[in-house]
């Protein structure tokens, strides 16, 4: 794995109605997997948002320092956004067209039906975005997502409310587009993907990281096997401690909730 | 104007190849707008009704009987009113639709300038609004030449005489017309949050753009401003414009050729303000709007502290 930074965050503080959601978050991000993990309301959909140029940060900076590229960043947010009355192929040549707009030959434009064939959904390309169901509408985005090979990639939830194959076959997807120059950035509750395709883990409790590296660091550091024990460690610890008990009751975390904010 | 995303993204072209970049992302948004206003069937009925409105007024109106400057008499009241209407139904959603479904900020991850997206949605909402307001209205047209009066069928070469081609100035006076309000409609739909504050902001100003305009006349009238001062005020709301405009250019060519309902000019400056201005607002809520809210969230926050 390249240790080149792919983008950086410095400081970046994020507040909704003077409830901080983000709070002087810095980390950097490098080729590879790396997964955005936390309780709900911890801040990792506006983490993300940051990330992809979506939401400005109240304080502090988001930057892309990667390689020059026309498309520096794909983004998929938490609810995919397509246009229903569309069908998949019609939303992904759109993309594809947007992102073809610097290129200087054929070659460099993207064929929207190989990007479809490439999630599985060759056989859905022409039903409308609105008779897709939940799967299949995530497994498009992760195709617009990686529309002209952009070098950091961001993944809002890819695999929520799926089933269990196809919320495999969404983080695969999602870990195939990364490389030794590409970044993929995933926010996601299920810890067991997460163990198997990442390669960093971004740890995010009450708007703040709590832990931030390589999976097999983080978790040699802390004397857990996975990224299940690394969460209890370190969330559920956290929250035993505020509530000045024994850890017995601190299996769930606790959560901000900011509405509109929180997923 | 920077790339919409700000995402650091390289400048990679020059010259020709910016210009060739730049109509791409405009034809492309403007395809898929263009797209999206076919698929909706509720434009489909917006045409209709407004032909059964213009086909009851000018019936009452019995202007369609005498000739196409009668015709514009009775239409010109209910025009200043039904065809801003129009425009705010097709454009106080169209940037509205990508901001709340999150689209756009899919979209602002692509090599796309903030004017180039609003200007291919503002063209495809305006071609759409073309289609809606224009047929109906030449509809009407087709309807005085089959029915009025046998010398309506007369080109005019020279006033005094009703013609087709004045009918014609009329509809070609629609569309700056309508540009103005469509305009301001996309503007409504980049500041409005939610579909519920489009249609609150937008029937705001429509209100005071379509009345406005005239009870500031009048009031200021009322106070002792000069009559001879109303042509050039008349043309600074877009009814004002227009309504000059087709006194100017197609009533009035039938009984007072001299002219002097409004400044010519200025009707038409003021038109293409308004239409230049809705396409800035709307450019810069998309491109400064994020930062104005962060601006304001620190305000809060040191008013909180």
């Amino acid at each position: 794995m390249s240790d080149d930074r792919i983008a950086e965050l410095s400081g970046v503080t994020r507040t909704y109605g003077g409830v901080a959601v983000l709070e002087d978050v810095s980390f950097d991000v490098r080729p590879g997997v790396t997964a955005v993990i936390g309780p709900n309301g911890s801040g990792k959909s506006t983490l993300l948002g940051v990330l992809s140029g979506a939401v400005e940060p109240t304080d502090g900076h988001s930057r892309y320092v990667g390689p020059d590229a026309s498309r520096p960043i794909g983004y998929l947010p938490q609810r995919v956004p397509f246009r229903e009355e569309f069908t998949a192929s019609e939303t992904l040549a759109f993309y594809v067209r947007l992102a073809a707009v610097d290129a200087t030959s054929p070659e460099d434009v993207a064929d929207p039906e190989e990007a479809l064939e490439r999630v599985g959904l060759a056989d859905a390309a022409d039903r409308r975005v609105g008779a897709l169901s939940g799967g299949m509408r995530r497994l498009l985005g992760i195709a617009q997502a990686t529309v002209g090979d952009p070098p950091l990639v961001v993944l809002d939830e890819p695999a929520s409310g799926l089933d269990p194959g196809t919320r495999e076959r969404a983080f695969r997807t999602a870990a195939d587009a990364s490389g030794t120059d590409t970044a993929v950035v995933v926010s996601s509750h299920d810890l067991e993907l997460v163990d198997e395709h990442a390669d960093r883990v971004v740890l995010l409790d009450r708007g703040r990281v709590v832990a931030a590296g390589p999976l097999d660091r983080l978790c040699s550091e802390r004397g857990v096997d996975d990224v299940s024990g690394l969460y209890r460690a370190i969330v559920a610890g956290d929250a035993a401690e505020d509530d000045g008990g024994d850890g017995r009751d601190g299996g769930e975390p606790t959560a901000v909730h900011v509405t509109g904010v929180s997923e | 104007m920077d790339a919409v995303g700000g995402t650091g993204r390289p400048g990679v072209m020059g010259g020709l190849g910016a210009v060739r970049g730049r109509v791409l992302v405009v034809a492309t948004v403007f395809r898929r707008e263009l797209a999206t206003v076919l698929r909706t069937p509720g434009y489909g009925a917006l045409a209709v009704g407004l032909l059964a409105v213009l086909g009851g007024v000018v019936a009452v109106g019995g202007g369609a009987a005498t000739g196409f400057v009668p015709t514009v008499v009775d239409l010109l009241l209910v025009t200043e009113v039904v065809v801003p209407l129009v425009a705010f139904v097709i454009g106080y959603r169209a940037l509205l639709t990508d901001a709340e479904t999150g689209e756009l900020a899919v979209i602002r991850t692509y090599p796309v300038s903030v004017a180039g997206y609003v200007v291919g949605i503002v063209l495809a909402r305006g071609l759409a609004f073309l289609a809606i307001v224009v047929v109906p209205y030449a509809t009407i047209g087709v309807a005085v030449w089959a029915t009025a009066a046998p010398d309506t069928t007369i080109f005019a070469t020279h006033s005094g005489i009703d013609s087709p081609l004045l009918y014609l100035r009329f509809l070609g006076l629609l569309v700056p017309f309508g540009a103005a309000y469509l305009s301001l409609a996309t503007a409504v739909s980049a500041v409005a949050s939610s579909r519920r504050g489009a249609v609150a902001v937008g029937v705001l100003v429509l209100v005071v753009a379509v009345l406005g305009g005239d009870l500031a006349i009048l009031r200021s009238l009322a106070t002792g401003t000069a009559p001879s001062t109303v042509p050039g005020l008349l043309p600074l709301t877009p009814n004002g414009a227009f309504r000059g405009l087709v006194f100017e250019g197609v009533v009035g060519v039938a009984f007072a050729p001299e002219g002097g309902f409004v400044d010519v000019g200025r009707a038409v400056g003021s038109l293409l303000v308004w239409t230049l201005g809705g396409v800035a607002v709307s450019s810069a809520t998309l491109a400064y709007g994020d930062r104005l809210e962060v601006l304001l969230e620190g305000a809060r926050a040191r008013t909180a502290e």
